[in-house]
């Protein structure tokens, strides 16, 4: 506080938090020269706490980078105004956890389930790893590269094994129960509906149904249930195949499979979708994006497309919507990731609400599960960067996985914890999430 | 009677010339005659004289006779006067000057002119012969109110004289047969007749001859130095004679030669009217010129603050505007000085531009230019053509999204699926790889023992399969994943249960399916070219899938094949071919097929078997050429790295020729749905162009360079080989020589 008697021009601020560290509603006049180090200072001596925590500072929604007069320069604030200052607590450098290399490039990574990690590689194997980074188990799925994989949550809580749906080249999604503390595993279904690769799988959050999107432009709404029969019959090149039993044994168990045929089927994407999602803690709307330049709302259980959001000559290539479900973020391959306001409604809104740029194509994006700000995003340059959605100009950490030019095809991130997964295997790495 | 003393005075000339010693008495004679017939003449010219009372001409006339009379004492000179007196009087006797005398000198013993002396005494001066009327030269109209008209040397009166009226002048012309030989006389105010001095000078004058009768131009010369015994026998110098004396000069020579030439060449005509200029014009006559008056000079420009020797502090220069004042040349400087600044005008130096300043002024004045002034006032930006900006022609390739590596080899030959999705590409070690556009994961690969000449997918969507060119070979080989219908249908036209019937006339292309126990991986089916045909060096697919093309390598004959697929059978299109086939292409929508030769481009009618038109690239090699989607436009690039567009509607000769490359053009592509086209050459680089078309005949297509995509390396200087779109986005996937391929995206 002794230092607000310094010379050159100060500025009255107001501080508020929704930190369990709050100020007194007192004004302060902070010097302009100020940058981020001086006032986490400040308040962290002001509340003259044990051990210190680095804050962040939000100047009306926005991250203070520079200096506080180059922030009023830059905005136009007057020096008599007083400013409204939110703090919060600073996301903490990335640390690097374990890294778990494949044999191929693993296509999706999940660390839904406490205590492991599971992928899904382009060689067709699911594997487990605990925290220990040990391989639990390896099941092979199926003979083509998998694309996605989502844990279904079953309403039994059946700890040993898991449902997981996976998605892949050959035209089918699987159904496969393993458990992820032994190497037993079964499939128990195959979802057959298109007829291009599949490119992502996705569940919803009650575990009911289930979502694929495939290269053909359709999205198949598919149930969780597990028929007795097989729905779809079986082809003639299949049989073919079948019959020459050629296969290994292992294969057996995945063409044991019950042939499980969708729900519905969404039309309406005029290229590749390359996503689907089900909107944050419901059923009913799903979101989609594609090749096509679009992203479509859904209405799940009747069937049709509810909204469109065009873009001009973005082909996405995958979508997630934030933890609030009001936005939506969808990565493209000209280097950016738009915002776009699910809450408008506009049938036909074409602008996003910013956009995150990036050095080289974004390939996947995670938001964080608890706050609506945090988003981690991989690039085909190998960088996972973390992007606070309040301050889109610059990246707010970033950093490089398997030190160079490897691709980063998946990125996961629960409980503090970035699964990264790509053309050089797993990566894990820690980093903190705010409460805001 | 003039007749009559003409013909006597004829007679004396001839008397005088036959014999000059004549004796006295005829010369008496004749001087009476003479006389008589001065008498007469003077009877004649003395009637207006006889009105004066004095004459004193009589008295002169007396003096003469006195002096004839005189002269007769001299017995020496009587014969010559008398002579001279009879050519006087064949000259008409009359001398206003003194006569001269040719008489033969007693000290030479040769003729010699004599003049009679002059009396030094008053009446010698004709100045002060004695006019009767003394007033001098007055105008004599002073008197003309008086009855005299002056005064004589007396001072008595001289009456005027009686003046008679117009009928007397008329008839003193008419009885008087002198009366036009007198003329009016001021100072005595009447008719005087002229003396025959007088008249014979106005003949002479009227004859052009000169006046002194006396005179003779034609004098015989008299030698003084040349002759006989008048030779100089001494030289004047004792100087050696000078060779210009002896030699015909050649500065003589080269004027007559010049004259020579001019009359040979006919520039001097003879006899060639001088001018058709009349001799006498009216200078007046033409109108006068409507020419505006030349401006007056312009003034000089008035100085300014700044060329005030103690100008304000702004107008003075910094630092550096003097530094760029001085850098720059004197033509192109704003001003020809700089502001200085003297506290006073005593420290003014001289001005040390002065002489220069008013030498130039005067050349201004003179209208003299100095400075060739090139300066065109032209914004060179206006000069640039107006394109597009490349930020508004989005979308294009921008960046690289991803890399493919082969191992080793570099890679000659991609292909991309009809779907967008798929990749195949070829290198030099024999390796095959299928790989996903977006991700660049491979999915399956191939290996063959030689290496990738061509690779191309099959165009048609409903089947999936693709021809890999090796060497002798056309492979076809189906990717994996496919869906279960298009897997058996492209079975069934690659391995069709029942072949079809084999054509008539025996190729020597063998279609060979191989037995069907065969693992998946290996070619459904392969073509075995004509043995030693060498590498494919192309493969073509028509629009539709059913035929293909491939060129082969090989040199020589028999390098083109068309493959149809549906009935199995190749058959070479040409008999014989001119020049070696480097490519060929099918139209996109007519039955026409484009086959480059190492310099033209030949568009022949597949259907009606042949020859279109004749393409002339101007390229010394073509490499690569490729034809717009809508069939009217073809673009050939060159080894030596030009680009020729071609407007078919338009003309044989390129539409457009560009020249950005700095190696050789290896691979073109135009985008099959955006306005794009491509090109990739041996310095590394691939650029991108924007390219649309339009449907009117009227407006030239618009090509404008939109990006220049750099990554691939050089290596044993090849660069990019071949660089082809992805179908539905504008994405570029390109294959180089460092074994990479690149996936370009917007």
């Amino acid at each position: 506080m002794a230092s607000t008697s310094n010379v050159g021009p100060s500025h009255p601020v107001l501080f508020t938090t929704k930190t369990p560290y709050p100020l007194p509603s007192q004004k302060f006049m902070i010097p302009s020269t100020w940058k981020r180090y001086q006032l986490s200072q400040l308040i962290n001596k002001a509340l003259s706490l044990s051990k210190p925590i680095p804050f962040d500072f939000l100047v009306r929604g926005e991250i203070l980078r520079g200096s506080l007069g180059e922030w009023c320069a830059e905005k136009g604030a007057g020096e008599e105004e007083t400013l409204e200052i939110e703090y919060v607590e600073s996301v903490m450098p990335p640390e690097k956890m374990s890294s778990l290399p494949h044999e191929d490039w693993v296509s999706s990574v999940s660390c839904q389930i406490q205590g492991f990690f599971l992928t899904t590689s382009y060689d067709g194997h699911i594997r487990s790893f605990d925290y220990s980074q040990k391989l639990i188990n390896s099941t092979q799925a199926h003979f083509a590269p998998i694309s996605s994989l989502c844990v279904i949550p079953t309403s039994d809580s059946d700890s040993d094994s898991l449902l997981l749906a996976t998605s892949s080249h050959d035209l089918t999604g699987h159904l496969t129960k393993i458990s992820p503390a032994s190497s037993a595993s079964q499939s128990i279904a195959s979802l057959h509906l298109h007829t291009a690769p599949l490119s992502s799988i996705t569940t919803s959050h009650t575990g009911a149904h289930l979502l694929t999107s495939s290269w053909d432009g359709l999205i198949g709404v598919w149930d969780t249930t597990i028929p007795t029969t097989d729905e779809v019959p079986l082809d003639e090149v299949e049989r073919h195949d079948r019959d020459r039993k050629k296969r290994r044994k292992i294969a057996d168990d995945v063409e044991k499979a019950i042939r499980k045929a969708p729900v519905t089927v969404l039309k309406g994407h005029a290229a590749r979708v390359s996503k689907v999602v089900f909107g944050k803690d419901e059923t009913k709307v799903a979101y989609s994006c594609g090749f096509d330049s679009t992203v479509k709302m859904w209405d799940v259980e009747n069937g049709f497309c509810t909204n469109t959001i065009t873009a001009s000559e973005k082909p996405f290539l995958d979508l997630a919507i934030t933890s609030d479900g009001q936005t939506a973020l969808a990565a493209s391959t000209d280097r950016t990731i738009s915002l776009y306001d699910l809450r408008s409604t506009t049938t036909h809104s074409t602008t996003a609400i910013s956009t995150l740029k990036h050095a080289a194509t974004p390939s996947c994006i995670s938001p964080s599960a608890i706050s609506s700000y945090q988003v981690v995003s991989g690039a085909y340059d190998g960088i996972v960067r973390l992007w606070d959605l309040r301050s889109v100009k610059s990246v707010m950490a970033s950093f490089k996985t398997w030190d160079g030019e490897k691709k980063v095809l998946s990125v996961d991130w629960k409980r503090g914890v970035v699964g990264v997964g790509g053309e050089g295997g797993l990566e894990v790495w820690k980093i903190g999430e705010n409460n805001s | 009677m003039t007749a009559t003393g003409l013909t006597k005075n004829l007679k004396k000339r001839k008397e005088v010339d036959g014999e000059v010693q004549e004796p006295g008495p005829f010369a008496e004679t004749v001087g009476l005659e003479m006389l008589s017939d001065e008498e007469d003449e003077d009877g004649g010219s003395g009637s207006g004289d006889r009105e004066v009372d004095e004459f004193p001409e009589i008295d002169t006339r007396s003096d003469s006779e006195d002096e004839y009379e005189g002269s007769e004492d001299g017995s020496d000179e009587e014969d010559d006067e008398e002579s001279s007196e009879a050519s006087s009087d064949a000259d008409s006797g009359l001398h206003i000057f003194p006569e001269s005398k040719t008489i033969l000198s007693n000290i030479t013993g040769q003729l010699k002119h004599v003049y009679p002396e002059i009396e030094p005494d008053y009446d010698s001066d004709s100045s002060t012969e004695d006019a009767p009327n003394r007033v001098g030269n007055v105008p004599m109209h002073w008197y003309d109110d008086l009855p005299h008209i002056g005064y004589d040397m007396n001072g008595k009166q001289i009456l005027r004289p009686a003046r008679g009226d117009e009928l007397d002048k008329f008839l003193s012309t008419v009885e008087d047969p002198t009366s036009w030989t007198a003329a009016f006389d001021k100072t005595l105010q009447m008719d005087k007749p002229l003396t025959p001095e007088e008249l014979d000078i106005i003949r002479r004058l009227q004859a052009n001859e000169v006046p002194d009768p006396s005179y003779n131009p034609y004098e015989p010369t008299t030698e003084w130095f040349t002759g006989k015994g008048k030779e100089e026998v001494m030289p004047l110098t004792s100087a050696p004679e000078p060779k210009r004396r002896w030699v015909p000069s050649k500065w003589e020579k080269q004027k007559v030669m010049k004259i020579v030439r001019a009359i040979r060449q006919g520039r001097i005509v003879p006899f060639k009217p001088s001018s058709s200029k009349p001799q006498f014009y009216s200078i007046w006559a033409e109108p006068p010129s409507s020419h505006p008056p030349p401006l007056p000079a312009p003034k000089p420009r008035l100085p300014t603050h700044s060329e005030s020797y103690n100008p304000p502090e702004e107008y003075l220069p910094t630092d550096a505007e003097r530094a760029e004042w001085e850098a720059n040349d004197p033509e192109d400087r704003e001003k020809d000085y700089l502001p200085k600044k003297y506290s006073a005008l005593r420290l003014v130096p001289a001005y040390d531009r002065f002489i220069k300043e008013r030498f130039n002024r005067q050349l201004d004045l003179y209208l003299a230019p100095r400075v060739q002034r090139t300066k065109l006032n032209i914004d060179p930006n206006s000069l640039i053509p107006k394109l597009p900006s490349p930020n508004s022609l989005r979308p294009f390739p921008s960046y690289r999204s991803l890399r493919f590596s082969h191992d080793k080899g570099r890679v000659r030959c991609l292909s991309i699926s009809p779907d967008g999705a798929w990749t195949i590409s070829g290198d030099e070690d024999g390796v095959v790889s299928l790989w996903e556009v977006n991700v660049g994961r491979e999915v399956k690969r191939w290996k063959f023992d030689y290496k990738i000449g061509a690779l191309e997918w099959c165009p048609r969507l409903d089947i999936s399969f693709f021809v890999v060119g090796v060497e002798d070979k056309l492979l076809f080989l189906i990717p994996p994943h496919l869906p279960s219908a298009v897997f058996t249908l492209t079975k069934s036209v690659l391995a069709p249960a029942t072949l079809p019937p084999a054509p008539a006339t025996p190729s020597p292309i063998k279609w060979n399916t191989p037995p069907s126990s065969t693992s998946a991986d290996s070619p459904i089916l392969t073509i075995d070219l004509p043995s030693s045909s060498g590498v494919p060096r192309q493969i073509t697919w028509h629009r539709r899938g059913d035929y293909l093309a491939s060129v082969s390598s090989s040199e020589g004959q028999g390098g083109v094949w068309i493959h149809q697929i549906s009935k199995r059978h190749s058959q070479a299109p040409f008999k014989k071919i001119r020049g070696s086939v480097q490519l060929v292409l099918f139209h996109p929508l007519k039955p026409h097929f484009f086959v480059a030769t190492q310099r033209y481009v030949r568009l022949y009618n597949l259907a009606e078997q042949k020859l279109v038109k004749t393409l002339m690239p101007g390229i010394k090699w073509i490499s690569c050429m490729d034809v717009h989607p809508s069939g009217d436009h073809l673009i050939v690039g060159g080894y030596d790295r030009k680009l020729c567009w071609f407007d078919l509607e338009l003309s044989d000769k390129p539409y457009k020729i560009l020249r950005y490359h700095t190696r050789a053009l290896r691979s073109l592509q135009f985008h099959p749905t955006y306005p794009l086209f491509a090109s990739s050459s041996d310095d590394g680089a691939i650029q991108i162009f924007h390219s649309r078309v339009y449907n009117d005949l009227m407006t030239d297509p618009l090509i404008v360079p939109l990006k220049i995509l750099r990554g691939h390396e050089v290596k044993e200087g090849l660069g990019v080989l071949q660089v082809k779109w992805c179908y539905g986005q504008p994405w570029l996937v390109s294959a180089g020589a460092d074994g990479n391929v690149a996936v370009w995206c917007s």
